[in-house]
């Protein structure tokens, strides 16, 4: 992977872009005014989980679609396996793309519609058949597979709908939010199949806004906000970018801060930032630096309603780049 | 690709029971709700309801309505003796198509060319205007045919008056003609004076009215009935894309013209099996001659359904939602088909809307199928409405596929 527009520059590849099955170069895309892509950069290897991690807007669903040939770039290039997928049929057939509703044929069973996926991506009807079988013992529907798809469980439903994604045995596999809505018990199940199907070799892109899901599944995790990606690199590769092997430090202030407090504070790294009805903002550094900025607090007459210290994490992370909690 | 299009909108149909009712049952039971009205209603087996007053009740009088009682064309309503009011009455009701007064206050029934009012007052309703023409004609054959002393003697004496004086010899001889003909006619014996024998009847469109009118109406229902499950079928467009089913098809080797093509082909064998129905429920219920036509009702078929995938094709890839796609269809449809003649025979219509019908697909579907089961032509003369059926259809393809393009990439 590489990174573009990084704030810090450093999060390069961890896996030559020679190796990658599909490449994003530069991708700027605008709907009037609004620019959804500022130039995004990405690649994906064979074997890997992308885990890209924004919140609603970020251009997620823009740069999948761009991704899939559905909508064309400004500027900048999609290569997939080193070919232009716009208005190319046949290199797609290498993509498969599952996404966020469940899009399947609700009256048609399991197997009807893993068939018909397969046809619909170009196999013949016993090499659909033969798939849809291996599929559905893999997703453990094989005893479901003649249901009507409206009878299954939600989680049956999701898997089934991942299970349409790869039915051609595509070599990228796009993913968007693939775990809305589904309860923790079958969210586990769905990450295990698509750790499965990483470890056949195929290369998943996945989108996300949930924090948990890119951290538990993501080899690398890329952070898209407002179209651009601030920072990409595995959890680890992130953390330390960010904390630098420190602790997370999270300040609630009780009171509104004052613009020159705000400045005063910003020199010590640490930004407030308004969450609701309370200031708080979080500090990176190791647990003596707390004492540093408790010192500038106190100058500035600034009350202390709470200081929570804890292990870095992804939000911190999320929270570095975009100023915000990311479900904000 | 077609061939899983196809296959997803065949199984899709037969899990979907309100659907499937749709699409086959419904149309048929409409087609013989109109059959049962329709083949009673030719005009043939249609008694004409006369509500009839005679305020002279004597026996010329009594001898004409009772002619006309034992008239199988007419149907006396209201009972025997009623007054001019009540036959007012009853004909502003509708309980009588027409009514007929036996003046008091007239010239008499047995002379004619009189300077007094006409014997005779018809009482009609203008909506009903129809029947005052069929009553007239019934009473001149009865008065001719039943009371042949009566219209003839009323005759001479015209003849009398203003052309030659008869003799006393050839005034007896006309009396005791005269005097015959009334035997002969009250004993039922066939009278030449109604003129019958100047008719002959050959009949050159179809087997009977009742058949005509079956067979018009197995055409009408089913061409209404092709346009709404046509577009019901292609709305499922829309719900692909709602569903993500498309872009999970598009972000793949999937091409929306593949898929436009899958349910063309889709949405005319659908149609074949549906206009099948409604023609073989035709043939087994009314005797429509479906066997001995199959194979220009089959090209009729295919085409018409050529005609309406295409149109609803364009509807569905035209508008954004299913809401818009079934308000805007309901509404063409139903526009589409009372010009087209799947509401009220063409033939019914002002000559303006009848230009209007030839726009409608109904039109030329309807013009194939009563030249096949009704005028019984010969293939030649469908050429035009096949090839008006299938342009139809191939531009509406045409269009849907265009604007299709634009789901595939923006």
């Amino acid at each position: 992977m590489s990174a573009s527009d990084s704030d810090s520059g450093s999060a390069g590849p961890s896996s030559p872009a020679s190796q990658s099955v599909l490449e994003v170069r530069g991708a700027r895309r605008s709907f009037g005014e609004r620019e959804a892509l500022c130039g995004v950069d990405l690649d994906l290897v064979p074997g890997s989980i992308y885990g890209l991690l924004g919140p609603n807007g970020a251009g997620k669903t823009t740069l999948l679609r761009s991704i899939c040939g559905r909508l064309s770039l400004d500027s900048g290039t999609v290569r997939l396996s080193g070919e232009n997928p716009v208005g190319n049929p046949e290199v797609r057939r290498s993509l498969g793309f599952v996404p966020q509703e469940i899009a399947l044929y609700p009256d048609l069973t399991a197997r009807e519609n893993l068939e018909i996926f397969g046809g619909l991506t170009g196999l013949s009807r016993s090499e659909a058949r033969e798939t849809a079988g291996r599929l559905l013992t893999r997703i453990q529907l094989a005893q479901r597979a003649g249901d009507p798809v409206h009878t299954l469980s939600g989680g049956m439903k999701r898997r089934l709908n991942i299970a349409a994604g790869v039915v051609h045995r595509p070599s990228v596999l796009l993913l968007d939010e693939p775990t809305v809505g589904v309860d923790p018990s079958a969210r586990e199940g769905l990450h295990d199949l698509l750790r499965e199907l990483r470890n056949d070799g195929l290369a998943i892109l996945l989108t996300t806004h949930d924090l948990d899901q890119a951290a538990e599944l993501a080899d690398v995790i890329g952070v898209l906000i407002d179209g651009r990606i601030h920072a990409q690199g595995s959890l680890d590769e992130l953390l330390r970018q960010v904390f630098d092997g420190g602790k997370e430090v999270v300040v609630t202030l009780g009171e509104e801060p004052t613009a020159a407090a705000r400045s005063r504070l910003l020199e010590d790294g640490f930004e407030p930032t308004r969450l609701g009805d309370v200031w708080t903002g979080r500090l990176r550094g190791k647990l003596s630096d707390l004492s540093a900025i408790g010192g500038q607090l106190e100058e500035a007459g600034l009350a202390v309603a709470e200081v929570r210290v804890r292990e870095p994490s992804l939000r911190g992370v999320f929270f570095h780049f975009a100023g915000r909690d990311i479900d904000r | 690709m077609t061939r899983a299009v196809f296959r997803a909108m065949v199984l899709s149909l037969i899990r979907d029971r309100a659907a499937l009712a749709m699409t086959f049952v419904l149309p048929a039971l409409f087609f013989l709700i109109f059959a049962a009205i329709f083949s009673g209603a030719t005009g043939e087996q249609l008694r004409l309801k006369v509500a009839v007053a005679d305020e002279v009740g004597d026996e010329t009088t009594t001898r004409l309505v009772s002619a006309l009682e034992d008239d199988p064309a007419l149907l006396r309503v209201g009972g025997g003796e009623l007054a001019p009011e009540e036959v007012r009455r009853l004909v502003r009701k509708g309980t009588a198509d027409v009514g007929l007064i036996v003046r008091a206050d007239a010239e008499p029934l047995d002379s004619l060319g009189g300077f007094g009012p006409a014997p005779l007052l018809i009482v009609a309703d203008p909506v009903r205007g129809v029947a005052v023409p069929m009553l007239k004609g019934q009473v001149q054959k009865a008065y001719f045919s039943a009371l042949p002393d009566v219209a003839l003697g009323s005759v001479v004496a015209l003849v009398e008056d203003q052309f030659v004086e008869f003799d006393d010899d050839q005034s007896e001889d006309i009396a005791d003609g005269l005097a015959d003909l009334r035997r002969e006619a009250e004993e039922g014996a066939t009278s030449p004076w109604g003129f019958d024998d100047l008719f002959e009847r050959e009949d050159v469109a179809g087997q009977s009215a009742a058949m005509n009118h079956v067979a018009y109406y197995a055409g009408a229902v089913a061409v209404l009935f092709l346009l709404f499950s046509s577009v019901h079928g292609a709305i499922s467009v829309i719900e692909e894309k709602d569903s993500g089913i498309l872009d999970r098809t598009l972000a793949g080797p999937g091409r929306m013209s593949a898929i436009v093509n899958g349910k063309a082909l889709f949405l005319v064998v659908q149609g074949v099996v549906q206009i099948g129905v409604i023609f073989v429920i035709g043939w087994i219920v009314h005797d429509v001659d479906l066997p001995g036509h199959v194979p220009l009702w089959a090209v009729t078929t295919v085409a018409a359904s050529v005609a309406a995938a295409g149109i609803a094709l364009v509807v569905a890839l035209v508008c954004r939602t299913k809401r818009q796609a079934q308000t805007l269809a309901n509404v063409a449809i139903l526009i589409l088909s009372a010009l087209g003649g799947s509401m009220v025979p063409r033939f019914f219509m002002p000559p303006l809307l009848q230009k209007l019908g030839w726009l409608t697909p109904n039109t030329w579907a309807l013009e194939a199928y009563t030249a096949i089961f009704w005028r019984d032509e010969p293939a030649t003369s469908l050429l035009l409405p096949w090839a008006m059926l299938v342009v139809a259809g191939v531009v509406g393809l045409w269009i849907a596929q265009v604007a299709a393009r634009r789901l595939e990439i923006s």
